[in-house]
């Protein structure tokens, strides 16, 4: 260790973030590498080290020959300030050595406010910011996660974007760079060749002109570079890498326990949600694969706590049967198997009580909006009953506090519809009256509402965000109404951050020079209310000759060239405009169980239909499958 | 708890692992000993977890070569198994060196042994030992704590009764190295404080960097505690 570095690490908060050396990291002889990877997460150890994505592409990459993928987290501000002073580059927390001598760096994008610190993390690291200004000893930079989707306003600073599922890819990038090393190609050669390879996306191999209004004009290819580039996807989730074997941190970390991913995707066509659309189409693992990978986890981790983890878990068609599996093995051994439970139509009380030794007493759901005809337009096809059977059964099992969580500012809202959440809340408790197994306690029901975010991808991708002092006028609203019931606790986010991300996310590559602004006054961390300053990013928006309530205000018309058209999710943006329409008239789309409403993510399948588990037989056919 | 554990490990905890706390270290080994296959007593109650127990909170930052920590081991294995089977799941920088039936209760735990190394970037200053002979060559040395119970805002200290035993020799380039024997518990004399005193005192021989070390622990009578 860098003996500036020891002494550092006694100043500042919370060092084991900084020292690598957990169970299970991976270290390599120097000499039987040729490929020299730095993941890094923008944003903390903590964070990072609980997001799944990151231990299966380590794990992918480590076991790949001559490749050496190492981590790499934000600096909290107290170490950055120290590594400043002290002239400490950006370090890789397995080998301990400066990431910029690294071949590839690599970030994953969870959310927009995590923008700032990857130009912070690479000027740390002392690589330039700009892909133009990057030569052949530099590393290329790469990101991937869902920001990638729409990851121009970070073009600017990013070599390859890589769309998608990383599993298959990652390793296709990689050995093009090893092949491309033995060739003597340049980083020139390596980057149009590396844009050949479907799910890699090339910014600075793209123009963007614009119009005189701002819209973007034409975003052209240059010869021989895809015009559109698909995201991609895992075929089959049973026979891909699981990180059975993953490092175990030395410190408490957010989600500290085994993560087992049910399924990809989503049945559920949720009309706000990106995820929802993005990671189509759904494809779900068999439950004795997840049965043996969960138990191998428990053993080599040591962990006394599993997690069942996919965007939407109760609808996993077996859940019982793989809940009880796993019971199976952790009942015994003192393991807590918990199942995140957030619809209100498919509540299983029979589930929740074989789940929770430990009985629980606290429930969420989220109706995301306040009435049947906002939840329609929306497509979130949860109705009043459904919520208030979940309650019901909630209370009478004595459950005592519930959780409901809404957004405020969807399209078409009225103060009808915000109205009508003081309504529900209201019926929840009066429900609570009705049915409550035991009243001496009281109820508590928390009512949460976020600043709806309108994201690429979505049937809302052409939609404005509704303005913040809109936004603070329906707060208020509903405060009145719930205010005289003192059961009910009404928590809001600020709308600031939501604001902010609201250009992000569906912004053009102009917003990295915005980007690059707000970093160079000081903008990093801006996860973190403490770090995170509205005036400083608006300021600096205006600065560069950019309007954020374009980004922010503007209805984009059906025929607008959007920012992302060079990109596809496997969901024809056809369908998406159907569906905004479909909202607008609050006509609901059944699930893709109910039926196939064609959205075209089935597509990206090459044997089997969405939503499909295959028989083990047939499996052995797709074998060596990309 | 009161209530003594029936067996023990002693253990290092060095480089990189200096800087995992004491509750994390506690984490850490609950998770070892599942990942090793041997089974614990678990806490009763609603969040069940293995149970262990460290002798005595090791600061973040300091290294040692005499950790002392209990539980009972329920799985039937010969006890001198546990250590590799330990080892092999345990992180860089933590190692464990034996695993024995409990002897000495906790409480009976009454001196530490550290080794301090102190860092001079500009070399060593003459007179470091005279200095400290002469700070600790005296009947009583009390101190002022900073304490939060006290109305004062600080409690006093005399540093001579928990210091049994010291000596600096010459180390590598630019370092001494002071070895002591210091109270462990009841009262207990962090090492920390005692350097910062000297600093305070002596603020020319201030060194610049210090490193702590435990390096063994004992009974009332001198004996090891084991
Ligand atoms: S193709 Fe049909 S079933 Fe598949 S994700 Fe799209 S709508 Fe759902």
């Amino acid at each position: 260790m860098d003996p500036r570095l020891e002494r550092i690490l006694l100043r500042v908060q919370k060092p084991a973030r900084y020292t690598g050396g957990e169970y299970h990291a991976v270290i390599k002889d120097k000499n039987e590498v040729n490929t020299r990877f730095a993941f890094c997460f923008p944003d903390t150890y903590e964070i990072g080290m609980s997001n799944l994505g990151m231990r299966i592409l380590y794990g992918i990459m480590n076991e790949m020959e001559g490749v050496w993928c190492e981590r790499c987290f934000a600096p909290w501000g107290d170490m950055e300030a120290e590594m400043r002073q002290a002239n400490i580059p950006l370090w890789a927390l397995e080998s301990g050595d400066p990431i910029r001598d690294f071949d590839f760096i690599g970030f994953s994008l969870g959310y927009e406010m995590a923008y700032t610190n990857v130009l912070n993390m690479l000027d740390l690291a002392g690589v330039p910011l700009h892909t133009w200004e990057r030569g052949e000893d530099d590393p290329i930079v790469v990101a991937g996660g869902t920001c990638a989707y729409n990851g121009e306003p970070l073009a600017d600073f990013v070599d390859i974007f890589s769309l998608g599922e990383g599993e298959n890819v990652t390793s296709e990038m990689l050995e093009l760079y090893q092949n491309c090393r033995q060739e003597g190609w340049n980083r020139a050669d390596y980057l149009r060749k590396a844009a050949q390879i479907p799910g890699l996306y090339v910014p600075s191999l793209y123009q963007v002109t614009y119009n005189e209004d701002g819209t973007v004009a034409a975003i052209t290819p240059e010869e021989g570079v895809p015009p559109v580039v698909t995201k991609r996807i895992v075929q089959d989730l049973d026979q891909s890498y699981f990180p059975i074997k993953t490092i175990i941190p030395s410190t408490e970390i957010v989600h500290d326990r085994v993560m087992l991913e049910v399924f990809r995707g989503c049945i559920r066509g949720c009309r706000f949600c990106q995820a929802g659309y993005c990671y189509r189409p759904v494809r779900p693992k068999s439950p004795d694969k997840l049965l043996e990978q969960g138990i191998e986890s428990c053993k080599l981790s040591g962990y006394q706590e599993m997690t069942l983890s996919s965007l939407s878990t109760s609808d996993y068609r077996p859940l019982e049967q793989l809940c009880d599996g796993l019971l199976g093995y952790c009942e015994p051994r003192n393991i807590n198997l918990s199942v995140p439970s957030l619809r209100a139509d498919n509540f299983s009380m029979a589930l929740e009580q074989r789940l929770q030794r430990a009985r629980k007493s606290s429930f969420t759901f989220a109706p995301e909006a306040g009435t049947q005809r906002l939840r329609d337009t929306i497509n979130k096809n949860v109705t009043e009953a459904d919520l208030m059977n979940a309650c019901k059964t909630v209370f009478e099992g004595g459950g005592n506090a519930v959780k409901l969580y809404f957004m405020l500012g969807l399209p078409t809202e009225t103060d009808e519809d915000v109205l009508g959440i003081a309504d529900l809340a209201q019926k929840v408790y009066l429900n609570w009256k009705q049915n409550a197994s035991y009243r001496a306690r009281g109820v508590r029901i928390t009512v949460s509402t976020s600043f709806f975010v309108p994201k690429p991808f979505t049937p809302f991708q052409w939609e404005p965000q509704i303005t913040m002092e809109e936004y603070q006028r329906r707060v208020d609203l509903l405060r009145n109404a719930v205010k005289s019931n003192k059961s009910i606790i009404y928590d809001w986010h600020d709308p600031d951050t939501s604001y902010v991300e609201a250009i992000l996310a569906r912004g053009d590559r102009r917003l990295g020079s915005a980007i690059e602004e707000v970093w160079r006054r000081g903008g990093r961390l801006d996860a973190w209310s403490e770090y995170f300053d509205f005036d400083r990013w608006i300021d600096s928006i205006r600065s560069v000759g950019l309007d954020p309530e374009f980004y922010v205000r503007r209805e984009r018309p059906y025929e607008e060239l959007l920012p992302w058209s060079m990109i596809s999710v496997g969901v024809r943006p056809s369908y998406l405009w159907r569906e905004r329409n479909q909202a607008y008239k609050s006509v609901v789309t059944p699930d893709c169980r109910k039926q196939c409403m064609g959205c075209g993510a089935d597509r990206l399948l090459c044997d089997r239909k969405c939503d499909e588990i295959l028989p083990i037989s047939a499996r052995a056919r797709t074998e060596g499958e990309g | 708890m009161a209530q003594m554990h029936r067996h023990r490990l002693r253990y290092e905890k060095t480089g990189r692992a200096i800087y995992i706390s004491h509750l994390d270290t506690m984490a850490l080994f609950q998770r070892a000993f599942l990942r090793a296959g041997l089974s614990i007593w678990q806490t009763e109650g609603f969040n069940r977890h293995a149970y262990v127990s460290i002798a005595l909170p090791l600061s973040v930052g300091f290294s040692s070569v005499c950790e002392v920590m209990e539980f009972d081991l329920e799985s039937e294995v010969p006890l001198e198994e546990v250590p590799e089977r330990l080892n092999a799941v345990l992180p860089e920088g933590v190692r464990v060196l034996e695993c024995y039936e409990a002897r000495d209760p906790f409480k009976l735990l009454r001196m530490l042994d550290w080794q301090i190394t102190l860092e001079y970037d500009n070399g060593v200053p003459d007179g470091v030992e005279e200095a400290f002979r002469k700070m600790l060559d005296v009947p009583g040395l009390v101190i002022q704590k900073p304490s939060k119970k006290s109305k004062k805002g600080f409690t006093e200290l005399d540093l001579i009764p928990m210091i049994f035993d010291w000596h600096i020799e010459p180390a590598e380039e630019r370092t001494l190295r002071l070895n002591c024997r210091l109270a462990a518990q009841n009262p207990s004399l962090n090492p920390q404080l005692l350097l910062e005193t000297f600093s305070e005192r002596c603020p020319s021989m201030a060194p610049d960097f210090i490193r702590y070390r435990r390096k063994e622990i004992y009974l009332e009578n001198g004996e090891k505690f084991r």
